[in-house]
């Protein structure tokens, strides 16, 4: 079975890499995008794109940088999945797609009380604003309070609560200012509360609005936050982006050092704008194929059966972290980068040692490393 | 390969030794000169002065409260400014790859990285080993964490505890233990807002000197080389003086290292209520033999304080400029990231700086008084070519207190302060008495068997611009820097201590975090494989 194409057709890997370097070198404007991949991963893409003055961006920046976006404009608090576990007597859920982000929060924060809660005597309280499902079904049976049942009404809902928390008076909004008030008292009485939502289904201001709200919680009681990890490893992702440049993803090294825009450095307007002319595409957790519908360039680092709506270039089938091969990745019990053995292990190349043999077939230049 | 560093003037304290000497290297080792005398290669270092490599103790350079505050602000990096001859950590540039550039161009061979989280090991290993040149080395942070409180208010034996700690130490691959406001971050999770060295953890019932006694025993009992190391309770506080005086006599005794002692060098006096107690703890601390210290200087200028003192960073969340910060309840201690600009105008600013100097200058043991800024709290790792300069030269000094607030300045007893370090004292408080602080037999040091890390100034009269770019650095015996700049490349190693422990805790710890977690205990190892680096660990040994 092959695993390296050029123009679709079978090639020996080392043939398609030298075709990837060929391509890279001859680029004037290339983006190294997708980044679905673990931390070795990312860090030989990161160091790849350093050496060619590529910009990077990951495909679920758009969420994650609604997270990062609030956090460098207005600052946030936040606990772990196991603080909140261990500690948490309020458990705000916020929005939709919670369970879709975090198929294990049932059963790791809802479902059953802790063994060994650090505050034996407190009783935890689930309440859930708008969760756009059935709570009892997305709480795996545990007992949820429920608030709104319109996902368009938490915005308003959340701007009303932070209102009354301040003791401000309210305007028309969508629960009777009983509900609200009533809801707001559960929350002053939490001794440790934790609000808990997903980037995907809020936009950044409803997400800084919810921040705003948490961090005033703490003038007299305590309240954090625990904002759901995007997928493909996007928290991972960051984190070595954070480490290698300073910077999140949507960083260029065109000018020679580091430069962050998230506008400029989108990936997908970068080719649809034509201005890119090559794209190195990496997808090793699923078969996922870039959004963008211009044609350029591009050499695709991917799991099998990924359809292209354009041909790659090169196409190298690489293995998934943490089934082909071990790997470190960012986990959503602890919100951290963990160790991963892998389940399944194969001869399956890596998307770091596929980068590793990419960039050293790369013409040599001075710059050395990211 | 036979390496030699020709006739320059080699100020060697732990092995008493200072004069015009050839430094001989094989193999990465510096070796006693060879019959022959015939070297693969010779650098000159006539006129110069050679040290070893020096050694930082305590530096936040990598985890993921360090990249979080690099996330926080993103205005300090050189892509996003302009003005960046005003911008200090800009100037670090402050990725992983920078770091080991500008350690290494000041002489710096080997750096602590003083705060790292047991659950959040692997990311800061990961970081590390992104660092070029330097070798590097972690303290875990234990001390506001559920499983040793859990231990204590159950009454654990001391050889579970000891043992609870081995296992942290192998699992963490640290280097030593780390106490951050011992209790303070678990009271503030239970809504506690002060927190004192007698004050009882809510839940626990354990008081922070206990923790802080539990954690001295046990790393001394397992001859762990580098003391039990202690961020005191009440940081940045007017007052906070008797707390750090109350925690040295609490050493009882015992090895202790107390952490960035200015920050815990006020009083309470003045109109203000701010003044200068340095005096005093730098008294204490002649008086106990047992104690270490660290300074933690203040520089002004745009920074960004990081600690796992979470607590203290949020009492001081409305300080923040920029006006934005993160406050992070992790499992143990968190952390909290406050940016701050210390400015020479501000009245508590300058008592800062003023106390700093004077815990230097009033130690009398420079083997027991550390160098550092607490990098970045007080400032910069960049800046310590300044301080180099203001601890060499009292003229120097004057002249930074004219442009102070004279009211401030009357706060301290800074002026009257005439001591100046010779390079003998320098290199004794950043090579020799760190290398022995750490157990680090071959460092620190340039006789015969050390690693061959050794650091080559120029002997300018401006000892700043000596300091900031290093004439010529080894690694390993491998020339790395010439003239201040980066020449060649190299990964280090992390140093780490593993001193044993009975096999029965791995049981326990299993099934602890299954019954807290649902998890395995060893999602919390850092495995050599996947640091991505050959060999990138190196076994420091312990004394028992």
């Amino acid at each position: 079975m092959s695993h390296a194409w050029i123009d679709g057709r079978p090639v020996a890997l080392h043939v398609a890499t030298a075709e990837a370097a060929r391509l890279l070198a001859a680029s004037r404007v290339p983006v190294v995008a997708g980044l679905g991949t673990d931390i070795a991963g990312a860090r030989a893409a990161i160091a790849l794109a350093e050496r060619i003055g590529a910009s990077i961006d990951h495909m679920n920046s758009e969420f994650l940088l609604r997270e990062v976006e609030v956090m460098r404009a207005a600052g946030i608090m936040v606990t772990t999945p196991n603080e909140a576990r261990l500690r948490a007597d309020v458990l705000l859920m916020v929005g939709a797609g919670l369970v879709e982000a975090w198929p294990e929060l049932p059963e790791r924060l809802l479902v059953r009380p802790p063994v060994g809660q650090v505050d034996a005597a407190a009783k935890r309280l689930i309440l859930w604003l708008c969760p756009g499902g059935d709570p009892a079904k997305l709480a795996g049976g545990a007992k949820v309070q429920v608030f709104g049942r319109n996902r368009r009404d938490l915005p308003v809902l959340l701007a009303a609560l932070r209102a009354r928390l301040a003791g401000r008076p309210l305007g028309k909004t969508p629960l009777a200012a009983k509900a609200i008030d009533a809801l707001a008292a559960e929350l002053r009485a939490a001794r440790f509360g934790v609000a808990v939502w997903s980037a995907a289904a809020l936009d950044a201001l409803t997400i800084e609005m919810l921040c705003g709200m948490v961090a005033d919680l703490n003038a007299t009681t305590r309240f954090s936050g625990l904002a759901l990890a995007a997928a493909d490893n996007a928290p991972g992702v960051l984190q070595a982006c954070g480490w290698m440049t300073g910077f999140p993803m949507r960083t260029s090294f065109g000018r020679g050092f580091p430069e962050h825009d998230t506008w400029r450095f989108d990936a997908a307007r970068l080719v649809e704008s034509g201005e890119a002319d090559c794209a190195v595409w990496i997808s090793a957790y699923r078969a996922a194929a870039p959004a963008w519908t211009r044609q350029v360039p591009m050499i695709a680092l991917t799991g099998q059966d990924v359809r292209f709506r354009q041909k790659p270039r090169v196409q190298i089938s690489v293995g998934r972290p943490g089934t082909d091969h071990d790997a470190v990745e960012h986990d959503a019990a602890t919100g951290t980068l963990v160790p991963v053995v892998a389940k399944n292990p194969s001869k399956a190349v890596s998307v770091a040692a596929a980068l590793a043999e990419i960039a050293s077939a790369l013409p040599s230049s001075g710059a050395w490393p990211c | 390969m036979l390496t030699r560093i020709k006739g320059g003037h080699a100020i060697d304290p732990a092995n008493d030794r200072e004069g015009v000497a050839d430094i001989w290297i094989r193999d990465g080792r510096i070796i006693e000169a060879p019959g022959d005398g015939r070297a693969d290669e010779t650098y000159d270092a006539a006129g110069k002065i050679v040290m070893a490599g020096a050694i930082d103790i305590h530096s936040h350079i990598a985890g993921s409260n360090v990249n979080t505050a690099r996330l926080l602000l993103p205005e300090l990096h050189r892509g996003m400014t302009v003005r960046r001859a005003q911008t200090p950590l800009s100037n670090a540039e402050w990725g992983t790859f920078q770091t080991g550039c500008l350690y290494a161009a000041m002489g710096f061979t080997t750096v602590v990285e003083p705060a790292v989280a047991p659950s959040d090991a692997l990311h800061a290993h990961l970081e590390l080993a992104d660092i070029p040149i330097i070798d590097k080395a972690t303290l875990s942070v234990l001390g506001n964490d559920d499983c040793l409180l859990d231990l204590m208010r159950a009454g654990a034996s001391a050889s579970h505890i000891r043992d609870y700690v081995a296992w942290t130490l192998a699992t963490s691959r640290a280097l030593g233990i780390k106490v951050i406001n011992a209790g303070g971050a678990a009271a503030f999770k239970a809504n506690v807002r002060e927190f004192s060295l007698d004050d009882v953890v809510p839940n626990y019932g354990v008081s922070s000197r206990a923790i802080v006694k539990t954690l001295q025993r046990a790393v001394h009992e397992l001859g762990v080389p580098h003391p039990l190391h202690v961020h005191c309770n009440n940081l940045g506080m007017a007052g906070s003086a008797e707390t750090a005086l109350a925690t040295i006599a609490a050493a009882e005794g015992l090895p202790l290292h107390l952490a960035h002692l200015q920050f815990y060098g006020y009083g309470k006096d003045g109109e203000r209520g701010f003044s200068s107690d340095a005096a005093r703890l730098a008294e204490a601390v002649n008086d106990t033999k047992s104690v270490t210290v660290d300074v933690g200087q203040v520089m002004f200028g745009q920074t960004v304080t990081i600690s796992s003192d979470v607590l203290r960073q949020f009492n001081a969340r409305n300080q923040a400029s920029p006006k934005k910060w993160v406050i992070f309840d992790g499992d143990g201690n968190g952390g909290g990231i406050v940016p701050y600009n210390y400015r020479s105008s501000d009245f508590y600013n300058a008592v800062q700086w003023c106390v700093g100097l004077e815990l230097f200058l009033l130690i009398e043991d420079p083997s027991r008084v550390f160098f550092t800024t607490d990098h970045p709290n007080g400032a910069p790792f960049t800046t310590y070519p300044e301080i180099f300069a203001l601890l060499m030269n009292r003229d120097l000094r004057a002249q930074w207190m004219a442009t102070l607030p004279p009211a401030a300045v009357a706060m301290t007893t800074l002026a009257s302060i005439t001591r100046e370090y010779s390079l003998k004292e320098i290199a004794t408080m950043t090579r020799a008495a760190p290398a022995r602080l750490l157990g680090l037999r071959d460092r620190g040091h340039l006789g015969a068997g050390a690693v061959a890390d050794i650091a080559v100034y120029s002997n300018d009269a401006d000892r700043a611009k000596m300091f900031r770019a290093a004439s010529l650095v080894f690694k390993d015996g491998e020339l790395v820097v010439r003239d201040g700049a980066v020449t060649q490349y190299r990964w280090g190693r992390a140093l780490t201590v593993a001193p044993g422990h009975d096999r029965s805790i791995e049981r326990r710890m299993q099934e602890y975090y299954s019954d807290r977690y649902g998890l395995p205990a060893n999602i919390m190892a850092v495995p050599a494989t996947a640091i991505g680096r050959p060999e990138p660990f190196e076994a420091v040994p312990c004394a028992r």
